[in-house]
């Protein structure tokens, strides 16, 4: 797999639209055989906790509307599903868990790791990254 | 167009993008070398998603056509390897 195509997705803000073409993306690019890493960060993080999962505590406008209208597989279903498909990993930034006093366990179980930048730029070596 | 042969058909209508490669895909991984699987989707992007996929991968699109009877498209890929 090291000679994949890579992709890497930083996810910033917490708007839905946002977080929803991220991993529309990031999930068909790994469903196509590319290694897809994200990086999470910010406010997003807030919403891969599994307690604004549960409540579904989203912030959306007009598209993110007929999204939950429409009943469509949200970004945390695609990213789910994604893993199952090909290469691809979530990691949730140290210092939004670190300042926010978040653990673990307070997030959505397909986070894999809490990791800091420098990581993530190992990880993300040589790949293209997009930040959203 | 000659008769294809289908093994497996999943019917994605009703589900967006990318609902409908996404569904493709995983039925494609789980198939054996030499079958050929046919997506139904009501996914406007689907046309042109699918075979580009195909392209990417390797496989082979053995029909690509928008059902007689309704608005929706009939994609069907052989799994070359």
């Amino acid at each position: 797999m090291s000679n994949a195509p890579k992709l890497s997705i930083v996810l910033m803000s917490p708007d839905m639209e946002k977080l929803h073409a991220g991993a529309l993306m990031g999930s068909v690019a790994a469903a196509s055989g590319m290694e897809v890493n994200f990086f999470v960060t910010m406010e997003a993080l807030r919403m891969f906790l599994k307690e604004t999962v549960e409540k579904q505590d989203f912030k959306v406008s007009g598209v993110g509307e007929k999204l939950l209208e429409k009943k469509v597989d949200l970004f945390y279903k695609m990213l789910e599903d994604a893993k199952d498909l090909g290469n691809l990993k979530v990691y949730a930034c140290s210092l939004v868990v670190d300042v926010m006093g978040w653990e673990k366990e307070d997030m959505l179980d397909l986070i894999d790791d809490i990791i800091g930048v420098t990581a993530f730029f190992g990880i993300a070596e040589g790949s293209q990254i997009m930040v959203i | 167009m000659a008769e294809v042969h289908i093994d497996k058909t999943v019917d994605t209508r009703g589900s967006y993008c990318p609902g409908p490669l996404m569904e493709l895909i995983k039925t494609v991984k789980a198939a054996s070398v030499g079958q050929v699987i046919e997506v139904l989707s009501s996914d406007q992007g689907s046309a042109k998603d699918i075979p580009e996929w195909v392209k990417k991968v390797g496989h082979e699109l053995v029909l690509n056509e928008k059902a007689q009877d309704g608005d929706y498209w009939k994609i069907a890929v052989k799994k070359v390897k």
